[in-house]
């Protein structure tokens, strides 16, 4: 969406955080090479597969941390002026 | 499996018996509600919360796939199988950015399926059009993976036997009557109300599986050592390693590739749309980015059934009989281990587990199908009774259509029917999420990059043999990657050549100042929150 007058530059900094989060959340993932290998094994888990299992709670928290984030946002913004967002 | 067990085939019986009972109730009590119960269905009332927003849309992610197809894959070639594991970890950042938009521009206009939005964007027909057929068939290749799940559990129950073609058959055709006949009894508000039965099985199954498997076949460390040494032996039938514990350097593209194509897929499906525009606020489908990554840890668990499954000699034996099929693995599994009570329950859940979503999956592509075709292209005064006979028929022929996906593709890995559903599927992305930020877009340069990237995926993914099979079809959803060179999942090299496409013909089409449609919306439609506006009420929907 286009930017809206938005006053000030504190939800730009939110924005910018929530991005790189939600960025985090979908790379940590998607590049293969980082996890590819057996070792280190947590018990007798190849790290291939401890790796991958625990980013599961970690999304969770950075999208929880995201909807925090986006959640004062907006309704800080709608407080000031109706229906503006990302 | 010659013989039914009747102690695990009563359980089963039992529980299907119930839950059908519980979904006819639950039809029956709705109904007094209103004549328009069908719009009332469509969405909901738009009125579900945190609580119910989570098993509505976790049911998306538990399906059949999750209980057979990954672990059948994990089971067959071990870690290329694992990615389903990163597809439902990205899918939520995905959706946590996009979907909230969505649900704005769709509460501002009374939009019901990804198709109203597109028409009411662009302003074009045919665009509309193009992704409401792609919604419907997408859906039937996820519906013939139910239908495979549903088979396989009654395959292991001993209903079908490989003597003569008309009772190999047979599983199949129980699970497409059982299927039809759940749909037409209860509609769409049941398999809402019975999704809490399937998850508490499904959950209970799970844990219990977790917890009493892996001792019974010599513990976790001897699971990952056999699962490493069979996969490095080789398959006869095509002379290479079964698989690897570990994606291989080469393989990692494709892992990748299938993860994220999965995860941009999952949302533009017509039956997990339906789910978004049903929550109540805006707000609700951002915190259920949170709570939902649950469902991916169980699914994870799950996966790993499949080297259980591997490390249990039985149950190797069990896939040999029944013609090496992999999709029988999770629930030899649990005949093999479980006492025949509690498989009776595995069995109920992995079936359960399939019906709802594919009854789901078949009334959205219906919707789809009513609301978007019929009603836009040949009936545009039809009645509300005249609408829901239509859905009722077209739900029997999307199951048909599934039906022969099911039939005529290869079974090696089931997991081959959603992931040709996400070669299709994801051409409608740029239609819809690009459409959620921008007009730039020409409505026919995206018409037309939708349809390159339909027919060279197609035409890509029909020329895959299965493996060490040559001269069959649809046998992998990877593919090598012209000019690049690495294998990769086909659904994301269209979706590329989708995006090029769409991106010069706008700039050529511009130039040529090709008339552009009218756009109903709003920039600040896309961001709005109504509190306290009661829902907008569809024109009209049907079931």
């Amino acid at each position: 969406m286009t930017q809206p007058s938005r006053s000030g530059r504190h939800p730009v900094i939110t924005w910018g955080v929530v991005a790189v989060l939600l960025a985090v959340g979908v790379a940590g993932t998607l590049v293969v090479p980082l996890y590819a290998r057996t070792a280190p094994k947590l018990g007798p888990f190849p790290f291939f597969y401890w790796y991958q299992l625990a980013w599961i709670p970690i999304v969770a928290i950075l999208a929880f941390a995201a909807y925090l984030l986006t959640s004062r946002t907006s309704r800080g913004a709608h407080r000031s002026q109706r229906g503006r967002d990302e | 499996m010659s013989d039914v067990n009747a102690v695990s085939f009563t359980i089963l019986l039992v529980l299907f018996i119930l839950v059908t009972l519980i979904g006819f109730a639950a039809a029956r009590w709705r109904r007094a509600d209103s004549m328009q119960h069908l719009d009332e269905w469509g969405l909901g009332g738009r009125s579900f919360g945190t609580f119910v927003s989570w098993f509505l849309l976790g049911g998306d992610l538990y399906t059949a796939y999750t209980f057979i197809a990954v672990p059948a894959l994990i089971y067959g070639v071990g870690a290329a199988g694992f990615f389903a594991v990163p597809y439902t970890i990205m899918v939520f950042p995905i959706v946590f950015v996009f979907a909230p938009r969505l649900w704005s521009v769709c509460r501002q206009h009374g939009y019901v399926t990804p198709a109203d939005f597109v028409r009411g964007r662009y302003g074009s027909r045919g665009l509309a059009l193009a992704v409401a057929a792609t919604g419907i068939l997408a859906t039937m290749p996820y519906i013939a993976l139910q239908l495979v799940g549903i088979e396989s559990v009654l395959t292991v129950l001993g209903l079908g036997s490989s003597s003569n073609s008309f009772l190999k058959d047979l599983p199949l055709l129980i699970a497409f009557v059982v299927l039809a006949a759940y749909t037409f009894l209860s509609g769409l508000r049941a398999p809402a109300l019975t999704a809490f039965v399937k998850d508490i099985l499904i959950y209970v199954t799970v844990i219990v599986a977790i917890v009493y498997i892996p001792a019974r076949v010599g513990g976790w460390t001897h699971i990952f050592n056999h699962a490493a040494t069979h996969l490095a032996s080789v398959n006869p039938k095509t002379g290479k390693p079964f698989g690897a514990l570990i994606t291989p350097p080469a393989g990692e593209w494709a892992y990748a590739t299938l993860a994220l194509g999965s995860a941009l897929a999952l949302f533009m499906y017509p039956h997990a749309i339906t789910g978004v525009l049903a929550t109540a606020r805006r707000n609700v489908i951002r915190r259920n980015m949170a709570i939902l990554p649950a469902y991916s840890l169980v699914l994870g668990l799950i996966a790993l059934l499949g080297y259980m499954a591997l490390a249990s000699p039985a149950v190797n034996a069990g896939v040999k009989a029944g013609g090496g099929n992999a999709q029988l693995a999770v629930p030899l599994l649990f005949e093999h281990i479980f006492p025949s009570w509690f498989a009776g329950i595995g069995y109920a859940a992995i079936v359960i587990g399939a019906l709802v979503p594919a009854a789901i999956m078949s009334i959205a592509a219906a919707n789809l199908f009513t609301r978007n075709i019929y009603r836009e292209f040949f009936h545009r005064g039809a009645s509300p009774a005249q609408e829901t006979r239509v859905a009722q028929v077209v739900s029997l022929v999307v199951k048909a259509g599934a039906l022969v996906f099911v039939l005529a593709l290869s079974k090696s890995f089931a997991i081959n029917l959603q992931l040709l559903g996400g070669v299709w599927i994801l051409q409608t992305f740029p239609s819809i999420v690009a459409g959620l930020y921008t007009r730039w877009f020409h409505r026919w340069a995206l018409l037309a990059g939708w349809a390159a990237a339909m027919i060279w995926g197609t035409i890509v993914a029909y020329r895959q043999p299965v493996p060490g099979v040559p001269g069959s079809h649809f046998g992998t959803s990877t593919a090598v990657v012209p000019v690049l060179g690495h294998t990769a999942y086909i659904a994301v090299t269209a979706f590329v050549l989708n995006l090029v496409v769409a991106l010069v013909l706008t700039v050529v089409f511009r130039a040529l100042r090709l008339r552009d449609g009218a756009d109903e919306t709003e920039p600040a439609d896309y961001s709005a929150d109504p509190v306290d506006a009661p829902a907008p009420v569809p024109v009209r929907s049907a079931s």
